[in-house]
């Protein structure tokens, strides 16, 4: 079992990507953490461009990560299968490259935050993305989520 | 006017946002990020699905209910 994610693995991830000029932004709750909010969860969840250079990129990056990828699943993050998970490296990853209720990886990006060089999704957008998926999960923390995106806007206005 | 006991949720949040923003980004991943086994979810080192809806309709099939990764209805 990975242990668990740490501030210097989410360096690792920021610094591998940059090397290898990988397309990602934080998303999800560990996004929604970068930003500030005050919640548990348990991995990291990055949304990539989906194109075959960004998913060689990232596969490379990876790699160099410590992730135990065969070149079959590299293949895959290549082609930019829409959801991987990863856990097979120092720390588990989830790779989305089609998040639920969001258009494209183009406008997440212009919406982006920046925080201490971490790409991260707007706060709309990982509230649009955890409407959109609907779960049980997503259901129980939307309402803090929001009071957390309003609290957010005001104090960054 | 409030008075202890009178405090909304948001309230409650409002200021647990206030406290988190006074700490440090790696203080605050100290608190955020824990690891504790999920059945099934955890038992595989690689998966891939070709849509993020096979991604759901998997979770929903395999995972257990109480992981909260099932639809909400």
């Amino acid at each position: 079992m990975a242990r668990r994610f740490e501030y210097a693995q989410a360096e690792e991830i920021r610094d591998a990507f940059a090397r290898h000029g990988v397309r990602y932004l934080f998303i999800g709750k560990s996004g929604a953490i970068l930003l500030g909010y005050p919640d548990t969860t348990q991995d990291a969840d990055l949304f990539l461009e989906k194109s075959p250079a960004n998913g060689a990129a990232a596969a490379r990056a990876l790699r160099d990560l410590g992730f135990a990828l065969t070149d079959d699943q590299a293949g895959e993050i290549e082609r930019g299968k829409d959801f991987v998970q990863l856990k097979n490296g120092p720390f588990d990853l989830d790779l989305v490259f089609a998040p639920d209720g969001i258009e494209g990886f183009e406008q997440a990006w212009r919406r982006r935050v920046d925080v201490e060089g971490f790409p991260v999704c707007h706060p709309d957008d990982i509230i649009r993305s955890k409407e959109a998926a609907d779960r049980v999960k997503d259901r129980e923390v939307l309402p803090r989520l929001r009071a957390f995106r309003d609290y957010w806007l005001a104090r960054n206005r | 006017m409030t008075t202890p006991g009178d405090e909304t949720p948001v309230d409650e949040w409002r200021a647990e946002f206030e406290a988190a923003a006074r700490r440090p980004l790696r203080t605050r991943f100290r608190y955020a990020f824990v690891h504790t086994y999920k059945p099934v979810l955890d038992d595989a080192p690689y998966r891939s699905f070709d849509t993020t809806a096979a991604y759901r309709e998997w979770c929903a099939r395999h995972l257990p209910a109480w992981l909260g990764y099932g639809p909400a209805v």
